[in-house]
């Protein structure tokens, strides 16, 4: 399975004149973009390093953001259709605002306002009406859309999920056998690769009739983004492997059951937020997040927790301390790493994930 | 009968311990010399040292477990496995009440919980700063022109305690270095910087909590005062090895022990 460069593939692209948009984390309606032929490109983590982006930001904002507008103020060729913000996180829509209103960009910037808090009747009906705006918004820059290509892009998305949720469950049972790094990174491509090639690249994944060897040492992950790959690549020499997520950039994107075939775009698109699981950006009931978390774990039969917390991610900070305080309580170890999305591994946090494992381990052989 | 040895080698920042034990765990040499800037080296050195000690060759000794920062340096060792680990089982050696165990090591500082068997059951670390730790006292004590004996000697809990930060090294410097300015005793910096890394740690025991005895190891328990002072916050007695900074290294020998015997057991040895 060969998953191709980022950098690459998004240059390729915009070489042959793709309309490509830069969208910041995390959720918003891939589909109404793909409905008009433009390509997002997610930029959750650009690599190098922050210089320009701290002149504008306070130093407590978390490294996505910092690291986000550093690429902004860069002016990429590979974006040239305008940066979509959604309101993932205060810090995210700040951002919005600031490259919109103060800092300034040659191309257009878009926002798009999540509901927040508990799903009902008014939530719904927002959605549908900030959707609608949406694509008004992008009709009145581009062209009328066609109904029919947005039930395409929805037929797409559709596709894509379930072999999605498929792949997920393979994971949590062992039914795929590939490392940690390779897991990632298949779930990560869906950031940059075209709808159609992610797809294509997704029906390649070989899932097993049977469990594969007996794992080692089963371990969950939450957070924003999976543990670098230098931490990935420390958890397979270790001989740990990540069975289950919860992280805003893995499993809290797929619905959390399988979604009948859209008909109608616009209450599928509607409907396919309202399934995605519990999540700390979009606020709601911390109670249901933990059942949720405790369910994962129980299919997964993981034996610990790793929570890798980005630096000053304020929605993940809130929600940690109780999900650390509750999985305590029920005797499920809990390791909390830090990140500030650096692209190496200290050799203090070896000796938390490496002690780590030897808990779980000991715990598994009595 | 054939007879067995083990030996744990905890190659720390400032520090490398050894400690070779016998089957049936008996302590037959310990041995700490400084790491200096090359861990393989300070580990080959100390690990002959301590053989010296015991006229067993290389040889003789049965399983060998590496531990410390610098554990993938050595070697020569059979095993290896976290200082974590190995203080927890090197604590409940010494102390077998022992339910909590802080290590004010070199560069980082740990508060684990273990069961009673010594088995770890939860750990903290400090986080990427100094603060804290071992290398804290050795920058202040630096700065006030001590050695780290003389700044381990001062006991005075009840005097007076000049303010000093407890999470930054560097701004703790700082504070030092205008506290000298403004001529305030030494006897009263050493004890606010005591208290510095005895706040450090309490947040870090509360973040856990505490469980059965408390067994502090690492060489910052040889600092009176410090422990005094920690004793006071903590509300209780602390269990100090005669050797706090071997606690690692016997931990790892008795892992490297029992790791054998499992081998044994197990057929695969």
């Amino acid at each position: 399975m060969m998953i191709p460069d980022r950098s690459e593939y998004l240059k390729g692209l915009a070489q042959t004149g793709q309309k490509i948009m830069g969208v910041l984390p995390a959720l918003y309606p891939r589909e109404l973009l793909w409905a008009f032929d433009i390509h997002a490109a997610e930029i959750w983590d650009p690599p190098g390093e922050i210089l320009h982006a701290n002149a504008h930001l306070q130093t407590t904002i978390c490294p996505i953001v910092k690291k986000s507008l550093e690429f902004i103020l860069k002016d990429p060729d590979i974006i040239n259709a305008g940066y979509l913000f959604p309101h993932t996180c205060d810090s995210l829509q700040n951002l919005g605002t600031q490259v919109k209103d103060l800092i300034g960009v040659s191309l257009p910037v878009y926002t798009f306002y999540n509901p927040k808090g508990s799903f009902n009747n008014t939530t719904i009906k927002y959605y549908r009406d900030i959707l609608q705006n949406f694509q008004l918004t992008l009709e009145t820059i581009y062209r009328p859309l066609d109904p029919e290509k947005l039930l395409t892009a929805c037929e797409l998305s559709h596709k894509i999920d379930s072999h999605l949720l498929a792949i997920h469950q393979a994971r949590m049972t062992n039914h795929l056998s590939l490392s940690n790094e390779e897991y990632f990174k298949l779930m990560r491509a869906q950031e940059y690769l075209l709808p159609a090639d992610y797809l294509n690249l997704l029906e390649q994944v070989d899932i097993l009739d049977q469990p594969g060897e007996s794992l080692k040492t089963r371990l969950m992950v939450s957070g924003i983004l999976p543990p670098t790959s230098k931490i990935l690549e420390f958890l397979d020499e270790l001989g740990v492997s990540i069975v289950a997520d919860d992280l805003l950039a893995g499993s809290r994107r797929i619905p959390k059951f399988s979604m009948d075939a859209p008909s109608s775009p616009i209450d599928y698109l509607t409907d396919r937020f309202f399934v995605l699981p519990p999540c700390s950006t979009r606020g709601g009931d911390l109670d249901e997040r933990m059942h949720h978390i405790s369910t994962r774990m129980k299919d997964s039969r993981a034996q610990g927790m790793l929570f890798d917390m980005v630096k000053f991610c304020e929605p993940e900070l809130f929600d940690h301390r109780l999900l650390v305080k509750t999985l305590r309580e029920k005797s499920i170890p809990v390791l909390t790493l830090e990140t500030e999305l650096e692209h190496h591994i200290s050799g203090q946090d070896k000796t938390r994930i490496e002690a780590f494992t030897e808990l779980l381990f000991d715990m598994v052989s009595t | 009968m054939a007879e067995f040895y083990f030996a744990g080698v905890d190659v720390g920042s400032l520090s490398t311990d050894v400690s070779i034990i016998d089957d049936s765990g008996k302590v037959l040499s310990e041995i700490v010399i400084p790491t200096s800037v090359n861990g393989s080296e300070a580990a080959e050195a100390a690990f002959d040292s301590a053989l010296k000690l015991t006229n067993l060759s290389r040889d003789g000794i049965t399983a060998i477990t590496a531990t410390g920062y610098g554990r993938a340096s050595v070697a020569f060792a059979t095993g290896k496995t976290t200082e974590i680990s190995c203080h927890g089982v090197g604590a409940h050696q010494l102390f077998p009440k022992t339910g909590t165990v802080i290590d004010i090591g070199g560069q980082d500082s740990k508060v684990i919980q273990i069961d009673s068997r010594g088995r770890m059951l939860d750990f903290t670390m400090n986080d990427k700063c100094a603060a804290g730790t071992g290398r804290f006292l050795e920058v202040m004590a630096n700065r006030l022109e001590l050695d780290l004996d003389e700044l381990s000697s001062s006991k005075n809990i009840q005097g007076e305690s000049a303010p000093i930060s407890s999470t930054c090294t560097v701004f703790a410097e700082s504070e030092v270095i205008s506290l000298l300015a403004k001529n305030t005793p030494r006897e009263e910096i050493v004890h606010g910087l005591q208290r510095s890394i005895v706040n450090r740690i309490w947040s870090m025991v509360t973040s856990i909590g505490i469980e059965g005895e408390v067994t502090l190891t690492g060489g910052v328990a040889h600092n009176k005062g410090l422990v005094a002072l920690l004793e006071e916050k903590l509300g209780l007695t602390l269990n100090i090895p005669e050797n706090p900074q071997t606690v690692g290294a016997l931990g790892g020998a008795h892992i490297a022990r029992r790791a054998y015997h499992i081998s044994l057991e197990s057929g695969t040895n």
